[in-house]
């Protein structure tokens, strides 16, 4: 934001509270910060509004029509209504058109990514459960990349998608394109997402509302995300140290997603990479080290128990010591692994070894 | 990072060397396109014309191994246009004097011959990064993987602190750390130099208060650095190495010595959560939980804390890292207290070090993740470092001369090969490469080719090439790029099946030992009767 911070606040008035504003804030950042709820669908507090949706329409007075307080820009004195009738019949009326433009069912619609027009719809209440138009949308059926599928029966066009692809990840891989009922999501010449510049960090999926945008492999495991467990935890990838949620099916012990979590509130801003996303595969791969191993005099690996393999360890190291000097041994141990691991592993060989020699990766 | 990623935003100039970002740190990528969008201008020095540079105001492409002529020189425009911060130097620096007759040394005309950066985009750089307040440094390997790595690092000090760019918001000196836990393997003391917190492993003192803590005497002989093992190992002097997580015969340099080394050894254990190409050379394999499956913490880039949480239980007999180790502990006859989870095991290492002494699991649950120093509980968490006054006292320029790469191109290896990482990979690779998406997208290993230097030797874009170097012979798939300078071949070192690293010297930075990655000198012998296929790039911004 270009604003200065030391510049005295300003007030408009909503619903009949005077609030606080910064010089260049919107209606919806204003009533952001004093916890009055206008509900969005197109506005994401990363990119530029769009004013698209049309969901957080308030009346402003001396103004004859409703604006959009996520673009509206607030005034000195400005006097806002959030609750009349007019705003609450237009929100009924806008998620009425949207549902019509999606899929009623939300068991349906929530087979994967959960639906912020139908959470909205419980809340505010429709116009009422008009027919379902006929899909003009032209989807991209032979997209052939593994990781995001585009369902075009469930795009309202609030172009989030495309967007954050432009204002965040910046690399344009996805645009609004046609006319009319026929505008669609889509690539430069309907090209498979891989063949494009994406560099499929997902975040098009991200910050869809209506699961148009969804991981294909996600949606392959067939559970919804609101079915899931969501453990937040810190990636395991670059230094950035991108908070993410792993979304488990705690029953089949399994990770079936990664989300992130909202803008704002962590470090990554709501942002993830193509590895932070979807490379999680390895953590239940069939290649996963299961059993102890330890070597046969012959030379064979084989399987072995705790107990064998840690008391071979103990003696392999302390027999090399005693032969050689505490300083023929060395530990390597391992920037991927936690804070406290690295302090055991150091206080191992200074401690239980009598060595210095422990060093990680950090030397290359 | 002297500064925190969320800085990186409100920068007005960004200054970014051997760092390729966008693939290497998508996140922080992100944080620079956001100030890119708001107006800060952007200078990315690197030799391959790398994403970064589409949206840059510069881009001082420089021939591998050049970084101090460069560095220099922009520190001989500074000072010699005056722009140097006086005032502030004279309050926090100490040493200038030296560092500003080194610089008067290099002038632009003549490190535009060097490293091939015109002089004026030199000039114009280093007078916008003067000039900005909010101007910070972001760097990676690229400055680091070279046998002058500590040079590099301190010709970039050496800017930061002529300008006063230092202890300010959006600024500062700003190294990307690679890996998760970089940092807090760092913090945690595993390193030879230094015990938990940075505290000197050769004062007396200090070996003191820890061989109390822990009731063991500490041993007074130096340790060895990760490099130095490597060649201890080759000569014999080690015997038995303990591997945590680490695949070394992937990831070090000049790998078929680090190979025949291994062979030799009495005793090898490996803890990992796949059989890494090490295990092969194991006696003991012991199977890990991964970090989905185990708690603790990590520490990031901008030295936040924050924790890791198990989501799931780890695969068949596999146990966390920390079970495992306090285990072998016990069994060495070290007697550990009986804990339970890490928060406690956190505990005793903050009561060990004044930097970490006000962090604990139960405060980052409550506040979030905790940037360090935080020296007490109520000590706040530390957003930027040296506000205020330069943590030293007096921040140390040093001066430092060009030194060539260990390897220069010569007739019989005429080409210049680094190495690095692309957005698909994740370094050896072991948990990328069973990713069945990311194969999709890049499959295999491969080595980028400036088109005029393929067109010399007859390749075409996709075909097989060998590429030799004085220690080894890889083969691998050619992709014809203007990505990489002509004379400069580059390959990603994530692939089993195209082991970069039998290519790359282990000659290292005389100070930290780190192996000189991004320059060796190679050369490519085309493969007979090989037929092109499609390459996948990460980043194909100037792929042929």
């Amino acid at each position: 934001m270009a604003y200065s911070r030391a510049k005295v606040s300003e007030f408009v008035i909503i619903d009949g509270n005077e609030i606080s504003f910064e010089p260049g804030e919107t209606l919806l950042e204003a009533a952001k910060r004093a916890d009055v709820e206008i509900p969005t669908l197109c506005y994401d507090p990363r990119l530029t509004p769009a004013g698209a949706c049309r969901m957080c329409l308030v009346e402003v007075e001396g103004s004859r029509l409703m604006q959009p307080a996520c673009s509206f820009k607030a005034a000195p004195g400005q006097v806002v209504r959030t609750q009349t009738a007019r705003v609450q019949r237009n929100r009924e009326f806008i998620l009425s058109l949207h549902l019509a433009d999606t899929i009623h069912d939300r068991d349906v619609m929530e087979d994967n990514n959960p639906s912020h027009v139908h959470e909205l719809a419980e809340r505010y209440g429709t116009a009422g459960d008009w027919t379902t138009l006929a899909k003009q949308r032209a989807g991209r059926p032979d997209d052939v990349n593994k990781f995001i599928s585009f369902r075009p029966d469930r795009c309202i066009l609030c172009s989030l998608c495309t967007r954050y692809c432009d204002q965040v990840e910046a690399v344009s891989a996805i645009t609004l394109a046609g006319r009319g009922a026929h505008t669609t999501i889509t690539t430069a010449d309907a090209r498979s997402l891989t063949d494009t510049t994406c560099e499929l960090c997902g975040g098009c999926v991200d910050v869809c509302p209506t699961g148009a945008m969804t991981e294909k492999a996600a949606l392959e495991y067939g559970k919804p995300e609101r079915e899931l467990d969501k453990v937040r935890t810190t990636c395991n990838f670059c230094g950035v140290g991108c908070q993410i949620d792993l979304n488990v099916d705690t029953e089949a012990n399994q990770v079936v997603k990664v989300t992130s979590p909202p803008p704002g509130t962590t470090v990554n801003d709501g942002n993830l990479c193509v590895k932070g996303r979807f490379a999680n595969d390895f953590i239940h791969h069939e290649d996963r080290l299961t059993v102890p191993l330890v070597r046969d005099p012959g030379g064979g690996l084989r399987e072995a128990t705790w107990d064998e393999a840690l008391d071979r360890t103990v003696r392999g190291l302390q027999a090399a010591a005693a032969k050689h000097g505490n300083d023929a041994l060395a530990f390597i141990s391992s920037s991927r692994c936690t804070g406290e691991e690295n302090y055991l592993m150091q206080k191992m060989a200074r401690a239980a070894f009598g060595t210095h020699n422990i060093h990680q990766c950090a030397a290359t | 990072m002297t500064n925190s990623i969320p800085e990186i935003r409100d920068a007005d100039f960004l200054f970014v060397t051997g760092s390729n970002t966008s693939e290497a740190h998508p996140i922080i990528a992100m944080e620079m396109k956001l100030a890119v969008q708001r107006g800060a201008r952007l200078a990315v020095a690197d030799p391959r014309k790398i994403w970064m540079t589409e949206i840059a105001d510069w881009h001082l492409q420089l021939k591998p191994g050049t970084d101090v002529w460069l560095l220099n020189a922009m520190a001989h425009v500074i000072v010699s246009e005056g722009l140097e911060a006086t005032d502030w130097i004279a309050e926090n620096t100490e040493d200038f004097d030296k560092v500003r007759e080194t610089a008067l040394r290099y002038p632009p005309e003549e490190a535009a011959e060097v490293t091939g950066v015109p002089a004026e985009t030199i000039r114009e750089v280093a007078r916008a990064y003067a000039a900005t307040p909010k101007a910070g440094i972001y760097y990676t390997l690229g400055i680091t993987e070279h046998t002058t790595g500590t040079d590099n690092v301190y010709a970039l000090s050496n800017l930061v602190l002529m300008t006063g760019h230092l202890g300010v918001r959006s600024a500062g000196m700003n190294p990307l750390r690679g890996q998760n836990n970089v940092q807090g393997a760092n913090d945690s003391g595993a390193t030879p130099v230094f015990y938990p917190g940075y505290q000197n492993a050769s004062d007396p003192e200090v070996r003191g208060a820890f061989a109390e803590a822990w009731g063991v005497e500490q041993s007074e002989t130096t340790g060895l650095n990760l490099n130095e093992m490597m060649k201890a190992m080759s000569d014999g002097q080690l015997k038995a190495l303990y591997l945590l997580g680490e695949d070394i015969v992937i990831s070090e340099p000049n790998v078929c010595r680090v190979e025949e080394a291994m062979n030799e050894l009495d005793f090898v254990v490996v803890q990992d959560i796949f059989f890494n190409e090490s295990c092969r050379y194991a006696d003991v394999v012991l199977p890990a939980a991964c970090f989905a499956e185990k708690e603790g913490v990590f520490t990031n880039s901008d030295r936040r804390v924050q924790r890791v949480r198990r989501a799931v239980e780890p695969p068949g007999q596999a146990r966390a890292d920390w079970e495992i180790l306090l285990e072998v502990m016990k069994r060495a006859g070290l007697e550990q207290p009986d804990y339970q989870h890490p928060r406690e095991i956190y505990a005793e290492m903050a009561s060990l070090s004044p930097k970490f002494r006000g962090i604990s699991h139960e405060r980052i649950e409550r506040e979030g993740g905790m940037q360090w120093p935080v020296t007490g509980p109520e000590e706040p968490s530390c957003e930027y470092l040296h506000k205020g006054g330069v943590l030293r006292g007096k921040g140390l320029f040093v001066s430092v001369e060009y030194r060539p790469p260990f390897e220069q191109e010569d007739v019989e290896y005429p080409l210049v090969l680094s190495t690095g990482r692309t957005l698909y990979h994740y370094n050896a690779a072991t948990q990328t490469r069973r990713n069945e998406q990311l194969a999709h997208k890049q499959p295999e290993g491969f080595v980028e080719v400036h088109p005029k230097n393929a067109r010399k030797l007859g390749i075409e874009d996709g075909q097989k090439v060998d590429v030799v170097t004085r220690r080894g012979r890889v083969r691998a798939r050619v992709m014809l790029s203007r990505q990489v300078r002509k004379n400069a071949i580059w390959m990603p070192f994530h692939f089993p099946d195209v082991r970069t690293n039998y290519l790359t010297t282990d000659a290292g930075d005389a100070v930290t030992g780190t192996g000189e990655y991004k320059v060796c000198a190679a050369r490519l012998e085309p493969v007979p009767d090989s037929v092109p296929e499609r390459v996948f790039p990460g980043a194909f911004a100037a792929v042929e």
